[in-house]
């Protein structure tokens, strides 16, 4: 292959090669960084709540006028909800996973301030797990004698003396989850700190502010509080297929039972997910715009610069063809050319990529780049110079050697 | 009018040195209607670019009409060629997408000339070659003589003093090549000097002097027009 | 001769269609992608109320329990009911207000108007003189009302239309929660300090949504209507203290925002020693056990530490730049091909007497026309961005406006891009030798 040639003739045409090779660097640069944010974002988008997320619904009323018995009301609203047909379990709870409202605690290995790990917290006085769906491996689920009441009315602490951690929570302050169980933790610290002993530990249990890092996200916590609050709110549990007629019935079914009150949420889990990702989305449907956007432009200008040299080249490959040279010969000439000059971007651009990965970590908090979008992207730029110089290279074929005779 | 003593043109690449002009000296007067001729490579070309100031010389001296050229800056060249020099092509060289009309305006531009006295030279300039009447029109709706003419108007429009033509005829049939001619010697008749480059030794035949440049000097072997008939066949090129 | 460039230039536009377009098309893309996000990042860092934000102050105190678990060096960033009065009914700023989220049922005469939660907060009369808050009708409550709890409340115009229709509200009743309360004023639906930097902590994302609806700070409070954001407590109440609301009002948590107007920037360290003093008197009697770790934050201070431009939108700004630069560099390519078809004619001029600064002004200004042509499309294709980012949520379609300035920054930034882009191949266009390019034509 004649690479000397090449890279001699292309001394003279230094302009174009250079802007060709500093648009694939800058492409690659950014494109490697974008895609693994929208790769970032998009896992935080799929991560599994630890709900059964095509079963369960969320419903919650606020009370327009004052409801002096709470337990009753609460009582009355589950009976109506496990009576509609399709639905499998139901519970009175204080927040859902991933709703952004909810509650958040401190908990601690030994009740000693300092490496408190703030964790999300729910309660209900039925069957959290058995409602959300969630999975517990080790452990078990809460006894009924274990169910403590609070009325926010008369009530200032919100305590129980056993706990369901989930296993993050659980890794964090044991060897395994195994190793949790029995153990007595503490919520918050020093003077005021409550022991609690673990009875089960869950899989997965999102809190309901789902921040995009994991670290903090998983630790979450059940207690077997039944709280009466001025909300009547509710997690269901239905049969996938019926859940929307489900839903339907469960909001005629307790509207009817208190006209008074109004509805302020009833959402299936996709749309509790859905609406709180929307920014991350959007954010990552940004950057896929721009990345092939990106892609495009380089590919055009590689277009460019490249038809540039076959107009200004054409008595030269006139004259080769005159001398012996075939079509694919020219076709393999410029795509030679092409894949020296995108090896010299890329390998610019894989500095810049870990550059710029480098002052995002900086600035932004991202994470380092992973080498394997470094090896995909080079691969993809040198896939897409080869695309873009086919359509010239393929009309510097073209040229009739009869061009050679002819004054410029 | 234009005086050149001992000149000479080097061009250097990275390990060759040719010499296009070595010693060359010429002197030409005003209102002459001078012919250079010799054979390709001998370095006519280089004379009629230097002559031009559209390229630099390696040593020697060049005065354009009593001014000495060496050490101008490309300002001051600029100003020399837009007002001193009109120039000629083989391949006319107008600018494609203008009309003619633009196309004579192009020089009187770079002057910094009123739009009412531009318009009077170029509708003078295109009257004097007969176009007129096609001053809105394109380059590419006219014949080659046609385009010609109008280059010359181009050339004519800033009443330069010196008009260097560089095989006026090259790319003409015959027709058209004379009334080409007819009108070079038409303007050079008014007092316009004119230095042409050739290869026909008919054309070569109706300036009133012959230059021969042979190796980038200066084999000149006529200075009177009474000679000129006798010495034009002893200079055949090979 | 500017004028010959130009028209010049704009003739030259039709020469080369493919490459123009192309230009132009690179151009539009690359200035619309990164005016559509500097957009989205000026009106989020904007100064949600310029002229006053340098003397309105919100204070935090950190009333933290000192057992080591407050590990973050921030003090909270509410009040507690008590300093929140206590600040309040002291003497030191001109104008104070403590500002808390309600969201009481409303419940309007009309009988075609079910009733429904309002989204509202309740206020000091004060606020409405701080915040510069415009009314169309009618004005804030008086002080009388203020001080005792009357029941005022004050609408926003498109509330008051909801519920009145096109009447004038100013004396009319409405019924919230369990009494009935009077408009006394009606604030324009043009008031929209973005961000909401008076109710920034917890409540709807900054940008979004409006608050129908103002009533007494002291009303709110004696309807024991519920805190509708953040209630941080930092220890537990102790054994003794009262349930619900009263126990609320007297514990440590915090849930009150609070903010003064001093008459001068210069009297915020002063007023920063008045906190300092008044914790101080405090500790004595047990409480703020931890050392002085007091602030005081202006309105920029406050979104800064807020950090109101998220990580997001400044990594979105930075890639739009970096496509921008990427799009630059393909039109330097670009332009230069489009140049170097034009030797010839570039040639013909330097003969004809153009002097290099000559051609170099034509070509430079003949970029400037495509960048122009470029800006042009790039506008319209921001403004497709923008109408597109609205839709993707409700910030946005707060956010994503483009007013007259972002307009002219818009076509600069195009121009002085394709000017800039053009300088290299403008530069090469004059090194053409005339004499080359004549000949071989």
């Amino acid at each position: 292959m004649e690479i000397q040639p090449i890279l001699l003739a292309l001394r003279r045409s230094k302009t174009g090669a250079i802007l060709v090779a500093a648009q694939v660097a800058l492409t690659l640069a950014i494109v490697c960084n974008a895609l693994f944010v929208v790769k970032a974002r998009l896992a935080t988008v799929d991560r599994p709540s630890g709900v059964a997320e095509d079963e369960v619904f969320q419903i919650q009323y606020a009370a327009a006028g004052e409801i002096e018995d709470r337990k009753g009301m609460q009582q009355a609203d589950i009976q109506a909800l496990r009576a509609i047909p399709g639905v499998k379990e139901v519970a009175a709870v204080n927040s859902f996973p991933v709703s952004s409202s909810g509650w958040g605690m401190g908990v601690t290995r030994d009740g000693k301030p300092g490496n408190e790990i703030p964790t999300g917290v729910y309660f209900s006085g039925e069957s959290f797990v058995k409602a959300m769906g969630l999975h517990l491996v080790a452990g078990r689920d809460f006894n009924d004698s274990e169910v403590r009441e609070v009325d926010d009315r008369t009530d200032t602490r919100v305590a129980a003396d056993v706990v369901i951690v989930s296993a993050q929570v659980a890794r964090k302050l044991f060897k395994n989850e195994q190793d949790a169980i029995g153990k007595t933790i503490y919520q918050g610290s020093g003077k005021e700190a409550q022991p609690m002993r673990i009875v089960g530990v869950v899989d997965t249990l999102l809190s309901s502010s789902a921040p995009a890092i994991d670290e903090y996200a998983h630790s979450t916590f059940i207690w077997p509080i039944r709280y009466l609050g001025a909300t009547a709110h509710y997690a269901v549990r239905a049969e996938p297929a019926q859940r929307a007629r489900v839903m339907k019935d469960a909001e005629k079914a307790l509207s009817a039972l208190r006209p008074d009150r109004v509805l302020i949420n009833l959402h299936d889990m996709q749309e509790i997910k859905f609406r709180r990702y929307r920014h991350e989305r959007a954010g990552a449907n940004m950057l896929i715009a721009v990345t092939i956007g990106l892609l495009l432009v380089t590919a055009s200008g590689i277009v460019g610069v490249a038809s540039l040299w076959v107009s200004q080249r054409r008595k030269q490959i006139g004259v080769r063809r005159a001398l012996g040279a075939r079509r694919r010969d020219i076709v393999r000439y410029f795509v030679t050319e092409n894949i020296l000059i995108t090896t010299v971007g890329i390998a610019a651009g894989l500095a810049m990529a870990v550059g710029l990965n480098l002052f995002l970590v900086s600035k932004l908090e991202l994470a380092r780049l992973p080498a394997v979008y470094l090896v995909g992207g080079m691969i993809a730029v040198w896939a897409l110079g080869l695309v873009a110089v086919l359509g010239p290279a393929w009309r510097a074929a073209a040229v009739p050697p009869a061009i050679a005779t002819r004054s410029a | 009018m234009l005086v050149m003593k001992k000149l000479s043109k080097i061009y250097r690449t990275e390990n060759i040195e040719t010499h296009a002009l070595r010693g060359f000296d010429i002197h030409v007067r005003e209102g002459e209607f001078v012919a250079v001729t010799g054979p390709s490579g001998s370095g006519k070309t280089t004379f009629l670019n230097i002559a031009g100031l559209l390229e630099d010389f390696t040593s020697g001296e060049y005065h354009l009409d009593g001014q000495n050229v060496r050490g101008l800056g490309d300002v001051a060249r600029s100003r020399l060629r837009n007002e001193k020099i009109g120039f000629i092509f083989q391949s006319f060289n107008l600018i494609p997408d203008l009309n003619l009309y633009h196309n004579v305006d192009v020089p009187l531009r770079y002057r910094g000339m009123s739009r009412g006295e531009r318009r009077d030279r170029i509708e003078a300039a295109l009257s004097q070659v007969g176009l007129s009447s096609r001053m809105k029109h394109y380059p590419a709706e006219l014949s080659g003589g046609q385009q010609q003419r109008v280059a010359i108007a181009r050339a004519l429009a800033g009443g330069p003093r010196l008009l260097l033509a560089d095989e006026p005829t090259g790319n003409l049939d015959s027709q058209m090549a004379r009334s080409v001619l007819e009108l070079l010697e038409e303007i050079n008749g008014r007092g316009t000097t004119i230095l042409m480059v050739t290869h026909d030794p008919e054309l070569a035949a109706r300036a009133n002097r012959n230059v021969h440049i042979i190796d980038g000097q200066v084999s000149d072997l006529v200075h009177e027009p009474v000679l000129r008939a006798a010495a034009a066949p002893a200079t055949a090129t090979p | 001769m500017f004028t010959y460039y130009l028209a010049l230039g704009i003739r030259h536009l039709r020469r080369n269609p493919i490459l123009t377009a192309l230009i132009v098309v690179t151009l539009a893309v690359g200035v619309a992608a990164s005016m559509a996000t500097l957009t989205v990042l000026r009106a989020m860092s904007a100064d949600p109320i310029p002229g006053k934000s340098d003397r309105l102050f919100t204070p935090n105190l950190d009333n933290r329990p000192d057992d080591g678990s407050s590990q973050d060096p921030r003090p909270p960033d509410q009040l507690t009911y008590r300093d929140a009065i206590a600040l309040k009914n002291a003497k030191p700023g001109l104008r104070k207000s403590a500002v808390m989220r309600i969201s009481p049922v409303v419940a309007p005469s009309r009988a075609d108007v079910k009733p429904f939660f309002g989204d509202g907060i309740s206020v000091h009369a004060d606020f409405f003189k701080m915040m510069d808050v415009p009314f169309i009708e009618g004005g804030p409550w008086s002080e009388a009302d203020d001080a005792r709890g009357g029941h005022v409340v004050v609408l926003r115009e498109s509330m008051a239309e909801r519920l009145f229709g096109d009447a004038n509200p100013i004396g009319k009743t409405l019924r919230l929660d369990t009494y009935d309360a009077t408009v006394t004023g009606v604030v324009s639906d043009r008031w929209e300090p973005l961000p909401r930097f008076y109710r920034l902590v917890s409540g709807p994302p900054p940008f979004r949504g409006v608050e129908d609806l103002f009533i007494p700070w002291t009303t709110a409070i004696a309807n024991q209507m519920q805190p509708q954001g953040n209630v941080n407590c930092f220890s537990d109440p102790p054994p003794d203290a009262p349930p619900g609301y009263e126990g609320l009002k007297q514990s440590e948590c915090v849930w009150i925002q609070f903010w003064v107007e001093l008459a001068s920037p210069s009297d915020a360290p002063a007023y920063k020693d008045f906190l300092d003093g008044y914790v101080a008197e405090q500790r004595k009697l047990g409480r703020f056990p931890l050392p002085n770790n007091n602030r005081l934050y202006d309105v920029k201070g406050w979104l800064d530490v807020n950090k109101i431009v998220s990580k997001d939108t400044r990594l979105q700004t930075y890639l739009a730049f970096g496509f921008l630069l990427v799009c630059l560099v393909n039109c330097i390519g670009l332009l230069l091909a489009k140049f170097t078809a034009r030797s010839g004619e570039i040639g013909v001029r330097r003969a004809l007497g153009a002097p290099r600064r000559a051609v170099f002004k034509q070509y430079l200004v003949e970029s400037g026309v495509v960048g122009l042509v470029g800006g042009l499309a790039g506008l319209g294709l921001t403004f497709a961005s923008l109408w597109f980012l609205r839709k993707q949520s409700e910030e946005f379609a707060v956010l994503a406006k483009m007013d007259w300035v972002m307009l002219g920054i818009t076509l600069a930034v195009a121009v002085l891009s394709s000017l800039l882009a053009g300088l290299l191949p403008t530069w090469r266009a004059c090194q053409v030798q005339p004499a080359l390019q004549l000949k071989s034509q």
